[in-house]
């Protein structure tokens, strides 16, 4: 991404910034001052929202992480490095902390009245609670998978653009690629294609949901975070969406809340547990549910409780 | 890093990077408008008290309050007999209206079948397809409509409701033959209250748990014990809440009141005596007062004891306890002292259960008997040229009042819409649920929504029609501004709230700032209810008459001079009030009806469109 040639400078600014190093030809033939105040702007958002360099085999390193809600503590001392381009499963009883970790690596947690986080978190090499992080940058390269399926009350095409134009991008045509570009990979595209401008709460509901992925998809993230993505699906539209984590781990590093312990061993390839705000133990999936070292893990995976 | 940094995220939010400085400013600009309702309040509050204290000075404070005799030609100005007559009037009126009201919304709830279920054996085809089409109505939704319709309809309505029928079916009881007083005050008044405490008590009812019914039900009552015995009790601090809100508005009316009460400075010795309420006090004497009067002052005086009498009793609503605690201090039993009583049905409750029904039919018959009233009188009247004619002395037509109208809603809107919808989201969006701030401006917008019309219509006359020279229709929307605020606010507030929480989540998943966040995602989402309250708004400028009377003034125009809002101009209910206040030989009873069949319709289409609004929705849900 640091790799910008003078050839593909004459994209569609905003494009330039979110597809990256991905380069597609689209060249547009733009007067010389305009180019040039384009240019300053996408200068701008460039380095607004480029913050991250994933270039490491690390995407998340998690150090010492405590977390307040007013006096309640929720984690403790939590510590977790999370590869690159894998799946990592986080699992534990209810109300063992492991959302609201989840919720913090994009900063959600913000949002929560009397929220207060101590220690590090290293994403792409930058601390996200630096001061000088901005938020949406944040967000863009840490996208968000919820549990309930929550797509905007508009068409399949606006659902997906949404993220786009909020980072400026107008063009039909950038749009238009990045639409097709994210349905294809969340496996949508042919069932979609025909419908692109139908309200997406048409959708059932495991549409919808790799609808939502599409969407989060659309600007490009490093980090996916999944939020039990499959608890309100029945059993086949699970199954489609496990695929297509599989799918996606090649591009995007995917961190997954589940209560399904089944699920975290199928796909995942490393699994944290958690008991009540501590990470009890984390390791490669294989190792976790064939030879957990801890007496609670093995009691959790195991079934007798939780 | 050492990992020891201590982070706060609250205080890390602001560093200064253009969103995040344009979510701040536009923190501002949602808090500004929402600070709007506070402002109004102290600025009515305020200006009416300036202007009432030349009043007091001159007459003296209690002398006023307590003084009998109101002579503006010796200066003596006394109110005590305003505000006798406006409680008795308040009192009959809430009982009434009260009952009529409560009972109605008890039938509403439990009683009002969802469908006819006719059946017909007949050979007539023609009567069959009838049958068939009748059994399809949702009777409920009707009834609502009914109940929405009759709050609709602007008050001067109800006034030559009043005047025609009320004041003429009383007058043979009058022992002087005119029948206008106390009694045909109160009862016109009860059937204007009954909309406002029929649909809060309604929500009272709906919103007990189903359980409690349920749990009556399966000790053995019947349905009728079990809605007055259980259910009736625990909505007990909504339906009062519902009463007390009546009370607020049968106290402010003003026109109707005015139409039907005689309009003379006596206390309600007989039910046939002619009175004055405060607000018909201002009403009668507001036009004739000259500018630098004692008369006006104590006008202004008037309106600011009835300012302040409707707000004691808008606010003493907040103590009205929340929850129903049951009976104290009942006798405990002691053992071999229970003495069962079993009854097997419980009369009274199912006496209740018929008056409830004869309520509700009640209802259904003063709707009826308004609306073919209207209708009987005013058709004949409604010709062409009287719609869409010239308009002059000698033929009067509604060209100009259409204008004026349209100008005051299209003015008010632009106004109100978008510092009402901004003051919604910073209630919503921006402060903590809950907080001090959100408090407070809450019992501000809800004193707002307390104020009668006719104070509104003199804090416009003392601020606005200065501010644009004189009366005008500008004048006259400002003041409609402050009117419908409080709506406005109130239907976005319900509408952001019913905004699920994961579509703001996604959109901040997704690296959306707030701002936008709240135009593209929840506002949209939101637009129904947004829609809802613009168009109860629009019915709410249409049928206004006291705010408009002393702001946007009272005259027979013309379409050219109405064509300028910097002009005088009525609205059309303003110019039905004419019609009654200021008749001429060519504007008089005829050309009024004609005026209330073209606000009737207004009303319906209006309510109408709010119902397709929220049927489609219910439907998308």
């Amino acid at each position: 991404m640091k790799l910008f040639k003078a050839k593909e400078k004459k994209q569609e600014v905003s494009e330039e910034v979110l597809e990256q190093a991905a380069a597609e030809g689209g060249v547009s033939e733009q007067t010389a001052a305009e180019k040039a105040g384009k240019e300053d702007k996408a200068e701008r958002i460039r380095k607004s929202l480029d913050i991250f360099d994933f270039s490491g085999e690390t995407a998340v390193t998690i150090q010492d992480v405590d977390l307040y809600y007013g006096d309640f503590q929720a984690l403790k001392k939590i510590n977790m490095i999370v590869p690159k381009h894998k799946i990592t499963a986080m699992i534990g009883p209810s109300g063992c902390g492991k959302s609201t970790l989840l919720k913090t690596l994009n900063r959600m947690n913000d949002l929560v009245e009397g929220c207060r986080v101590e220690g590090t978190i290293e994403i792409g090499g930058r601390n996200i609670f630096d001061k000088s992080i901005d938020l949406a940058a944040l967000r863009k390269n840490v996208g968000m998978v919820f549990q309930k399926p929550n797509p905007f009350p508009m068409s399949v095409y606006d659902n997906i653009a949404y993220a786009p134009r909020t980072f400026g991008i107008r063009k039909k045509g950038a749009l238009d690629e990045i639409v097709e570009r994210s349905l294809k990979q969340a496996a949508m595209w042919d069932e979609l294609k025909d419908r692109l401008n139908k309200s997406a709460m048409g959708l059932s509901g495991g549409q919808q949901q790799r609808l939502c992925i599409a969407r989060a998809l659309s600007v490009r993230p490093q980090v996916l975070l999944m939020d039990e993505p499959t608890s309100a699906l029945d059993p086949i539209s699970t199954g489609k969406i496990e695929e297509l984590c599989e799918e996606l781990k090649n591009d995007v590093t995917i961190i997954m809340v589940t209560h399904n312990m089944q699920q975290a061993a199928r796909i995942s390839d490393k699994t944290g547990f958690f008991l009540l705000g501590e990470l009890i133990e984390f390791n490669n999936t294989e190792e976790i549910f064939t030879t957990p070292k801890h007496p609670e893990t093995e009691r959790y995976i195991t079934g007798r409780f939780g | 890093m050492d990992g020891s940094t201590k982070l706060d995220t609250k205080t890390k939010r602001f560093s200064l990077s253009p969103t995040k400085l344009k979510d701040r400013t536009a923190k501002y600009v949602f808090f500004t408008c929402a600070l709007m309702s506070v402002v109004a309040v102290f600025g009515i509050i305020a200006y009416i008290l300036y202007a009432s204290i030349p009043a007091f000075q001159h007459v003296g404070f209690f002398k006023f309050l307590f003084g009998t005799k109101w002579d503006s030609d010796s200066d003596q100005f006394g109110i005590l007999p305003m505000l006798v007559n406006t409680i008795v009037v308040t009192l009959g009126a809430t009982l009434v209206g009260g009952i009529i009201g409560v009972f109605t919304a008890i039938f509403l709830v439990f009683w009002c079948p969802d469908k006819f279920h006719l059946r017909y054996a007949g050979k007539n085809k023609a009567l069959g397809r009838m049958v068939n089409w009748l059994n399809k109505i949702n009777l409920r939704t009707i009834f609502d409509q009914i109940i929405k319709l009759l709050a609709g309809i602007p008050s001067v309505i109800y006034g030559y409701f009043g005047v025609s029928i009320i004041v003429a079916a009383l007058s043979g009881a009058d022992p002087v033959g005119i029948g206008k007083g106390a009694l045909s005050s109160a009862l016109v008044l009860a059937i204007m209250i009954v909309p406002t405490v029929t649909s809060l008590s309604k929500n009272a009812l709906e919103a007990v748990p189903e359980h409690y019914y349920e749990g009556a039900l399966a000790l053995g009552n019947t349905k009728a014990q079990a809605v007055f015995k259980v259910v009736l009790p625990a909505a007990r601090s909504g339906i009062i809440s519902a009463i007390i809100l009546g009370i607020g508005r049968a106290v402010g009316e003003t026109m109707a009141v005015n139409m039907v009460s005689g309009g003379r400075v006596y206390f309600p010795n007989t039910l046939f005596t002619p009175i004055r309420t405060l607000t018909t006090n201002i009403a009668m004497d507001f036009g004739e007062a000259s500018p630098i009067s004692v008369l006006r002052n104590a006008l202004f005086a008037t309106a600011f004891v009835l300012l302040v009498l409707v707000l004691i009793i808008n606010l003493s609503i907040n103590l009205v306890p929340k929850e129903f605690k049951g009976k104290r201090g009942k006798k405990v039993l002691m053992p071999g002292e229970e003495v069962a009583v079993y009854r097997k049905k419980g009369v009274l409750a199912e006496i209740l259960k018929y008056v409830s029904m004869v309520m509700a039919a009640l209802v259904v018959a003063i709707l009826a008997a308004i609306i073919l009233f209207i209708l009987i009188n005013g058709i004949p009247h409604l010709t062409a040229d009287f719609l869409f004619g010239s308009s002059s002395y000698n033929s009067p037509s509604l060209v100009p009042a259409f204008i004026s109208t349209a100008y005051t809603i299209l003015i008010t809107l632009a106004i109100s819409l978008p510092v009402g919808i901004c003051s919604a989201i910073f209630l919503v969006e921006y402060a903590k649920p809950g907080s001090k701030i959100v408090k407070v401006l809450r019992t501000f917008i809800d004193t707002l929504a307390g104020v009668p019309s006719i104070v509104f219509g003199l804090f416009g006359n003392l601020l606005f029609c200065k501010l644009f020279g004189g009366y005008s229709v500008m004048a006259g929307s400002f003041t409609m501004v402050l009117v419908v605020l409080p709506t406005i606010i109130r239907s976005t507030e319900e509408a952001l709230i019913a905004v699920p929480v994961s579509l703001r989540e996604a959109s901040y998943g997704l690296g959306a700032s707030k701002v936008r966040t709240i135009f593209k995602v929840v506002l949209p989402s939101a637009f129904p209810g947004i829609a809802t309250a613009t168009i109860l708004a629009i019915g709410r400028i249409i049928g206004e008459s006291a705010a408009l009377v002393y702001t946007s003034g009272m005259l027979l125009s013309t379409a050219g001079a109405a064509a300028n809002p910097m002009n005088m101009g009525s609205t059309l209910t303003v110019f039905l009030y004419m019609c009654w206040a200021e008749p001429t030989r060519y504007l008089g009873f005829d050309q009024a009806y004609a005026t209330a069949v073209v606000l009737l319709i207004i009303a319906a289409v209006l309510n109408f469109c709010v119902y397709l609004i929220q049927r489609r929705v219910k439907k998308k849900r």
